[in-house]
């Protein structure tokens, strides 16, 4: 059973990951930073945590809030760059935080041991959870309890105007301009949003695994970040969701007896997934034949 | 309310629009047409912003609009539609609408959560009202990419309305339209100025200009050729020869 | 002094690689407009490929191991134009650009797995060679690496500015379906862009494997965020920009080196990139836009 919750974990963490690059894909942004605020939210977090005793909630907070601080700051130079070129610059800023932490010293004594990040020996010892005493079980309620919550904010963001002015910036910036809508703050604060909740999603991660290092955040798990939103589809967050389920779930873990392999499938599972259907495993028609499904049109 | 001084706008070597000088009054249908490649929709995308002046001034209700960035135009009250329809093709005609009330009365009337979280009675009111105006409420829930293109047109001049305007700029909204449905355009921009909306209406479809404009004025390769009232126009032998060719010139 | 100096015509001269890296990635931009992110791992996939040529036929000379890359990216190059380019609509940029970094993981993983993750040694040309210019000293090999790319930049030259496959690839970077309607079987002219730059690809990376003496997949990410860098500091779509900025990105590096040593290095490259989309987004030579 604790193998399952411990799936459920990395699929709620995902989830997260997945939902940051989502809200930024709507307005039209493909970023391949993400994993780096996931990054900056898990050693944020975990230092708190472990070097200044912090409890979880406070440290998740402020872990989201320093993600979401510096996707602000790296929001603006991206309005810049258009397209493809955003890809490339996010890229490299996502290289560059990995960089960075590989480059990272702060230890502090605890007793007779050092803890804290150490370079490319990365960070140890994120031991809130076991110290706490919180079970698997308990781990994986209350990440998901935190998935939930921001799937249903965001949620609620894609019925309400902002979503939908979201998705008209994405879908045509001159018109959106044009009646009115103010580009730099649409896609300023869906970066912004989408850092918190990447920084959330990497304070979970560093106290789940209790140990980060900078391959951590390298740019599979960018790709990752990105490739849910997009296999997925962009009609709704429930596409990101299924994606994750479906690649973690399925693929890496129930495919486990192909060991070194699975990495291997997962290149070749994105490139058969675009082929075979390029918006997305859950793309506009099967989000309405779903709603039709459960009763209830699409929302006006 | 509109005014031009010597407005031009040069691409490289090409004068797309040049010295062009034009007033539009408060409550005024002024026509603006000519050739194709005159200019006609370089004018209207100077006026909304999306492309910089290389020389002249645009002053809107006495204020210069050089400076002023395409969004916050309409703030202060222009709209436009597109000559080419740029509807948000995956949005609903619902939605469509809504994410263009962004005029000042809207940011003044509703505090900031309330228009961008929440939904109201108010407004659903103004948009079924515009839904009304542009005869498209049975298909509010439908996406704009799957309408007729005589309902894209109808939302896209709605989507311009949505916003308040003042002025409003209308680029080729004729095109492509039968006998009828010009007929029930041209009563749709008579409603408007009714309602106080001055318009400056960008058209080929001479059946819509003559019978709906105060005024109009002529282009022919970026320079204004010809002014008056639309008989006047009509009997301009300037007018005739730059759409019919006169004889051999150089 | 003399050292900074040295230390910068070394950089500058293995810069050529990059050059070619860039190139590839701007080449494609400029006919599809799209960006082929597995670019820099099928260069370095080719030259693994470059030792096979060592494992048929053992003790072959250097240079058969450079053609053996060459053919190696060649091939990497049109498989990677057929899963990702050839089937996947024009209209789904998203699907495309996933499908490419889809590639650039499986070509990784593929390297991983047929080395077990262990380097590779590579053969040099030259490498013993040093010709001395002044208080400068030239290595062989690196001098091998700069003639070798200049000669691939001056054929590629040659070849769009002179055939006539040339003149039919420049016609499809600016008005693909013109180019269709006038003859021009655009899949043709999509492969054989991607085959070329798979064959320049291939020889970087064997260059590259050559001057640093082995090979390891660790390298592909790091080229590919490097030719990309290179791209867009030389303008998405400019082969001049891309040579310049290639040698450029070279020379600073190894600046970086010497002053903050290897580990911040790659750091520094990175802030190059940013100085120049802030204040040159459109690189040195602006050719298209973006994307939009």
């Amino acid at each position: 059973m604790d193998f399952y919750y411990g799936l459920a974990q990395i699929i709620g963490v995902h989830t997260l990951l997945g939902l940051s690059a989502y809200i930024l894909l709507l307005t039209g942004q493909v970023s391949l930073a993400q994993a780096g605020f996931f990054a900056i939210g898990a050693y944020v977090a975990g230092m708190l945590t472990v070097l200044t005793g912090w409890p979880l909630l406070p440290a998740l907070a402020v872990g989201g809030l320093v993600g979401a601080a510096v996707a602000c700051a790296v929001g603006f130079p991206a309005l810049r760059v258009r397209g493809l070129m955003l890809v490339i610059a996010t890229l490299a800023f996502g290289e560059g935080v990995r960089l960075f932490f590989f480059n990272f010293d702060y230890q502090i004594a605890r007793g007779d041991l050092r803890v804290g990040p150490l370079g490319g020996e990365g960070f140890r010892q994120i031991r809130y959870f076991p110290e706490n005493g919180w079970t698997t079980l308990e781990v994986m309620l209350f990440i998901w309890a935190i998935v939930a919550t921001v799937m249903a904010v965001l949620w609620w963001f894609d019925r309400s105007r902002y979503g939908a002015v979201l998705r008209a910036v994405g879908e045509d910036e001159v018109a959106a301009q044009s009646v009115g809508i103010n580009l730099t703050a649409v896609k300023v604060s869906a970066m912004t949003i989408g850092g918190a909740i990447a920084g959330i999603g990497g304070g979970l991660y560093a106290h789940y695994t209790t140990h980060i290092e900078h391959t951590s955040f390298n740019i599979l798990v960018a790709t990752f970040a990105l490739a849910y939103p997009i296999v997925g589809g962009l009609a709704s967050v429930f596409g990101t969701l299924a994606a994750v389920v479906f690649v973690q779930g399925f693929l890496i873990e129930g495919l486990r007896f192909l060991g070194d392999w699975r990495n291997l499938l997962f290149g070749a599972l994105i490139v058969l997934a675009m082929n075979l259907r390029p918006h997305g495993l859950i793309d506009a028609r099967v989000l309405a034949r779903l709603a039709r499904a459960f009763g209830g049109g699409r929302r006006a | 309310m509109l005014e031009l001084h010597q407005v031009s706008r040069h691409f490289g070597g090409v004068r797309a629009v040049d010295a062009l000088s034009l007033a539009v009054g408060e409550g005024e249908i002024v026509g603006l047409i000519g050739p194709n490649g005159s200019g006609k929709s370089t004018t209207v995308n100077l006026v909304s912003g999306l492309f910089p002046l290389t020389s002249g001034r645009i002053l809107f209700r006495g204020q210069d609009l050089a400076s002023v960035p395409v969004h916050r135009r309409l703030g202060l009250g222009i709209a436009r539609t597109f000559q080419n329809i740029r509807l948000f093709g995956h949005l609903t005609v619902w939605q469509n609408l809504w994410v263009a009330q962004n005029s000042p009365e809207d940011r003044a009337r509703r505090g900031f959560l309330a228009r961008w979280l929440g939904g109201s009675a108010g407004v659903r009111r103004e948009i079924g009202e515009l839904l009304e105006f542009a005869g498209l409420a049975p298909k509010q829930d439908e996406l704009a990419a799957n309408l007729a293109f005589g309902e894209q047109r109808r939302l896209e001049l709605a989507r311009a309305l949505a916003t308040r305007p003042k002025l409003l700029l209308l680029d080729e909204p004729a095109a492509g339209m039968n006998s009828e449905e010009i007929g029930q355009l041209r009563e749709r921009i008579l409603k408007l100025r009714g309602r106080g909306v001055t318009i400056l209406l960008v058209e080929h479809v001479m059946e819509l200009v003559m019978g709906v404009t105060d005024r109009i004025a002529v282009l022919n390769f970026g320079q204004k050729i010809a002014e008056g009232t639309p008989a006047a126009i009509q009997a301009d032998p300037a007018v005739r020869k730059a759409y019919l060719g006169g004889e051999a010139t150089s | 002094m003399f050292d900074l100096l040295q230390s910068i015509l070394d950089g500058v001269m293995f810069g050529a690689t990059y050059a070619l890296i860039g190139i590839g990635f701007t080449l494609v931009f400029g006919v599809m407009h799209k960006i082929n992110m597995a670019y820099a791992a099928a260069s370095v996939g080719g030259a693994y490929g470059g030792l096979l040529v060592l494992v048929a036929f053992k003790g072959a000379p250097a240079w058969a191991v450079f053609l053996g890359a060459c053919l190696a990216g060649g091939i990497l190059g049109y498989v990677v134009y057929l899963a990702c380019f050839h089937f996947i609509p024009l209209g789904s940029p998203l699907a495309t650009l996933m499908s490419t970094v889809g590639m650039l993981l499986l070509i990784d993983e593929v390297i991983v797995h047929s080395t077990d993750g262990m380097p590779q040694n590579y053969p040099a040309m030259f490498d013993d060679v040093m010709l001395q210019v002044g208080e400068l000293s030239i290595r062989g090999d690196l001098l091998l690496i700069f003639g070798a790319s200049v000669a691939c930049m001056a054929a590629l030259l040659a070849l769009l500015y002179r055939t006539r496959l040339g003149l039919a690839t420049r016609a499809v970077s600016q008005q693909p379906v013109a180019a269709q309607l006038c003859g021009i079987r655009v899949a043709q002219v999509n492969i054989a862009t991607f085959v070329i730059t798979g064959v320049l690809g291939g020889l970087a990376g064997a260059l590259i494997g050559a001057s640093v003496g082995a090979l390891s997949p660790l390298l592909t990410v790091p080229l590919t965020v490097k030719g990309l860098i290179v791209t867009v500091i030389g303008g998405l779509g400019s082969i001049p920009g891309a040579i310049i900025a290639g040698l450029l990105v070279g020379g600073f590096e190894n600046l970086f080196q010497q002053f903050r040593g290897v580990t911040e290095r790659d750091l520094y490259v990175m802030l190059l990139l940013f100085v120049f989309l802030v204040f040159r987004p459109g690189g040195i030579f602006a050719s298209g836009a973006g994307r939009d």
